[in-house]
This record gives C-alpha cells, sequence and structure tokens, in this order.
C-alpha cells in the first residue's frame, strides 16, 4: 500500500493543533486520517477528545483508568478508521467504539457492566428506601455540576454504566440493551435505581454541607 | 396509586406523565419532589457529557504508540517483499503443469532432435551439421584475413589459397544453394522464392566484395565487407535450417 507523505507527528501546542484542525474539514480530516496523515489524526483527536474522555472518566470513576482508555479508544481509532464509511456520524461511531472500549476493560476488570442486583431479582439492599419519617432536603432546582461528578463516580459500577449511557451520553434503552448485552426492561430499570441513587447521595452531600455551615 | 407503587413505576414512565401517575402527584407533595429531582438529575447529567479535558500526556501516549505502530507496520511490510519469491516450487508443479497443458493441446512435447548437437539420424543432419562448421570457419578465415594484414603476403595468400575461394568452395561442398533452395521448398515452399532471392544477393554480395579485395588486398575496410558477406550468408543458412525443422 503507497501511503501519501505524513505529516510529522510533533509536540505542538494542542491550542495551534485545535486552530488547525479547524480550518480541516471533519470528512476531509477523516479522509487523510485514513491515508495515515498525522496531523488530519491530530485534528481529530482535538475535536472528539472531551468527549471521549468526559465518557471515560464518568464510566470508571478514575482518572488514570479514563487517560489510558482514552488512549486505546483513539488508537483503535487509528488502527479502524479506514472502515469507517460514513454510514453514521463519525462522532456516533467513535463513541460506540470509545464505550466498547471501556465496556470490554470493565469486564476485564470483572465489573459487572449490569448490576448484579438486576440478574438475582430482588435485591434491594442498593435501591433508595425512601425514609418518609426523616427530613426531605429537596435538591431545590438546581445541583451543581461537580457534585452530580463525584455523585456518579461513588455509584455502583453497573448503575453508573447505565446512567452515564442514557442520561449523560443519550443512547436509548434499546441501544443501551444492545450496547451492554442486557435486557430492554433492565436498563430501564437500573436506570432508574441509579437516579434514585443518585438523588440519595447529592441529598446526602447537601446534608452534609448545611451540617457543617 | 400509593407512594411505592407511584416509584416502582417510574422505571417505565420516568417523568410522572400517565394519568394514575399524576393523580398521586397531585395529592403528594413528597413524591412530586422525588419526580422532580429524578427529572433535574437526568437533565443536569448531558453537562457531565464534555466536561473533563483530558491531560495532555494522553495525546503525548497516543503519538508514541502510534509511532510504534507505524514502525512495526513499516517493518512488517518491508519484511513481507522479502517473502515475495522466498519459496521454490517443487518440481511436481512444473510437471502436473505441463501435462495438463499437453492434454488440452496447448502445447507440444519436446522434440527428440532438439538436443544441442543435432542428431546424425536425421534426413538433413549432414547439413544442420554443416551450418555451425561453416560459421566457424567463416570466422577463422575473417580472424586470418585481419591479422594478415601485410598487402604482399595477403596477395600471395589471395593467389595461392584465396581465402574467399576456399570459404566459398567449403560452403558450397558443405550447404549446396541448390540442397538448400530444395529442403526449403519441401518443408516451407512458400519461403522458396525469398530464400531464392536472399541468397542470389548474399551470393552476389560475395562476388563485389571478393572483387574489391582482388583489386585492393591492403584494404582493411574490403576485407571487411567480404567477411561480413560470409557471415551473412552463414546466417542465411542457419535461418533456412531453423525453419525447416518441424
Amino acid at each position: 500500500m503507497v501511503r501519501p507523505e505524513k505529516a510529522t507527528l510533533t509536540d505542538r501546542d494542542p491550542q495551534e493543533r485545535q486552530r488547525q484542525g479547524s480550518e480541516l474539514n471533519e470528512a476531509e480530516a477523516i479522509e487523510r486520517a485514513k491515508q495515515g496523515d498525522a496531523q488530519a489524526f491530530q485534528a481529530l483527536y482535538d475535536k472528539h477528545k472531551r468527549r471521549v474522555y468526559s465518557l471515560c472518566l464518568r464510566m470508571t470513576a478514575n482518572t488514570a483508568e479514563a487517560e489510558d482508555l482514552t488512549q486505546e479508544a483513539f488508537l483503535q481509532l487509528y488502527r479502524k478508521i479506514a472502515t469507517f464509511r460514513g454510514e453514521s456520524a463519525f462522532s456516533t461511531w467513535l463513541h460506540r467504539l470509545s464505550v466498547n472500549v471501556v465496556l470490554m476493560h470493565l469486564r476485564k476488570k470483572s465489573l459487572p457492566v449490569v448490576s448484579l442486583e438486576e440478574t438475582t431479582q430482588g435485591g434491594e439492599e442498593d435501591t433508595p428506601k425512601k425514609d418518609f419519617g426523616a427530613e426531605d432536603l429537596a435538591l431545590a432546582g438546581s445541583i451543581d455540576r461537580l457534585h452530580l461528578q463525584k455523585a456518579v463516580d461513588d455509584l455502583p459500577p453497573g448503575y453508573r454504566t447505565i446512567f452515564v449511557l442514557h442520561d449523560v451520553e443519550g443512547y436509548e434503552h434499546n441501544e443501551i440493551a444492545t450496547i451492554v448485552g442486557c435486557s430492554i426492561g433492565n436498563s430501564k430499570s437500573q436506570l432508574h435505581k441509579a437516579r434514585m441513587k443518585l438523588r440519595d447521595l447529592l441529598k446526602l452531600n447537601r446534608a452534609e454541607k448545611a451540617g457543617k455551615s | 396509586m400509593n407512594c411505592v407503587e407511584l416509584q416502582e413505576s417510574l422505571a417505565e414512565i420516568e417523568d410522572g406523565s400517565r394519568a394514575d401517575q399524576r393523580a398521586h402527584l397531585k395529592t403528594c407533595a413528597e413524591c412530586s419532589a422525588l419526580v422532580a429531582d429524578l427529572n433535574l438529575i437526568a437533565s443536569s447529567a448531558i453537562d457531565l457529557r464534555e466536561a473533563e479535558e483530558p491531560s495532555p500526556r494522553v495525546w503525548n501516549s497516543i503519538e508514541i504508540a502510534v509511532r510504534q505502530l507505524e514502525a512495526e507496520l513499516n517493518l512488517i511490510a518491508s519484511s513481507a517483499i522479502e517473502l515475495r519469491e522466498a519459496e521454490e516450487p517443487s518440481p511436481r508443479v512444473w510437471n502436473s503443469i505441463e501435462i495438463a497443458l499437453r492434454q488440452e493441446g496447448l502445447i507440444r512435447p519436446p522434440r527428440s532432435s532438439r538436443s544441442l548437437l543435432p542428431s546424425l539420424s536425421s534426413r538433413w543432419a549432414w547439413a544442420r551439421w554443416m551450418v555451425p562448421a561453416a560459421a566457424v570457419l567463416l570466422i577463422a578465415v575473417g580472424v586470418y584475413v585481419r591479422q594478415h594484414s601485410l598487402a604482399q603476403q595477403l596477395a600471395t595468400d589471395l593467389a595461392t589459397h584465396p581465402a574467399s575461394a576456399a570459404v566459398s568452395d567449403v560452403a558450397i561442398a558443405g550447404l549446396n544453394d541448390d540442397d538448400l533452395l530444395q529442403e526449403v521448398s519441401e518443408q516451407t515452399p512458400a519461403m522458396k522464392a525469398q530464400y531464392a532471392d536472399n541468397l542470389r544477393s548474399v551470393n552476389e554480395y560475395i562476388q563485389d566484395a571478393k572483387g574489391n579485395v582482388d583489386a585492393n588486398p591492403n584494404d582493411e575496410e574490403a576485407r571487411r565487407s567480404l567477411l561480413e558477406a560470409y557471415q551473412e550468408k552463414a546466417m542465411l543458412f542457419e535461418l533456412a535450417m531453423d525453419r525447416t525443422q518441424p
């Protein structure tokens, strides 16, 4: 295979790369990256890195793992970009590829991609209980992003996966069922429980803050 | 619907928009707050989508890994070329090909008389032996003529044992023009006229060259022309022999 002359991979300033990347039309960048053009690949990285890294970080709740997985996702992209035929949006395709990288990692770590509770049916230990006697501190119409982030990180891995895929990344339950390998009902149920758990965690956090002040 | 039933139903209808859910929510402030919170969590979640910027070391690692990958791929590609002609097929392969092509009539079986040395058993074997012999003789004469450049000596030689005459005699004794034409007319009659023409031309060329050498025994150019004329005739005989072979 004869490849066109490649741009050198240099340690250019990310902002400079971003500027050059934005000058490069995405479709053109994809085509050039398919030919092994390093500059075009950098442009794609700069454009999509935040989305991919955020996904990895949300699903693993671990910075080091998220960085490794982001790297792995973009290396997979480099290896597989020639197979991208434009049947879906590039961001959708890359995103799906990244999700698969993360899920593969979670499976290797033997972390439940879907909560074990769901498979045994009936264990409600993890499900937040409504304590009707306790003072109910409502979330009062706003959620601080950092607190939400922290609460998502504290979710059990199974809940976290479904919550991130549905509420953060915008996948539908049928898509999640396919990606994760569970039923649609299971996905819905876990999402609901994840939200309930998050509400508890956020309220707990708020109560702690109120107690301190 | 009570509070527990409402919570369970929220897994299916998340926003509490079903009629029985709405009816309960109108009368229950706690469940209304719950649904509002859940909706708030869902709507806030999208803020997490591109919230994080990876460290620059992520790209550095990707860059290094891509370089390594490229180097490995280049190594594989360059090594792969070495595999191109690395293997010799077994002789069986050619045997099978040959058999198949012969069966299909695409190639003819090898001729038994196609050895380097012409067979003595064939009808025109004597002529085939004489072609190379005549060629060797012609070349020898050429060398002889070139080496004996002293005019007097050459003149004497030509007078007593003229090289051209010797060559001509040998050639004619071994390869009579008529015999050759007869052979050509038997094997490839269409070519006979052309060969007769060519023979006539080359014989005239020889006669002219001989005349020049006789007239100017010191003339190098004339001697070279005579040698070339004989070489042409030998070539013509060789061609004829090749064409007339089956």
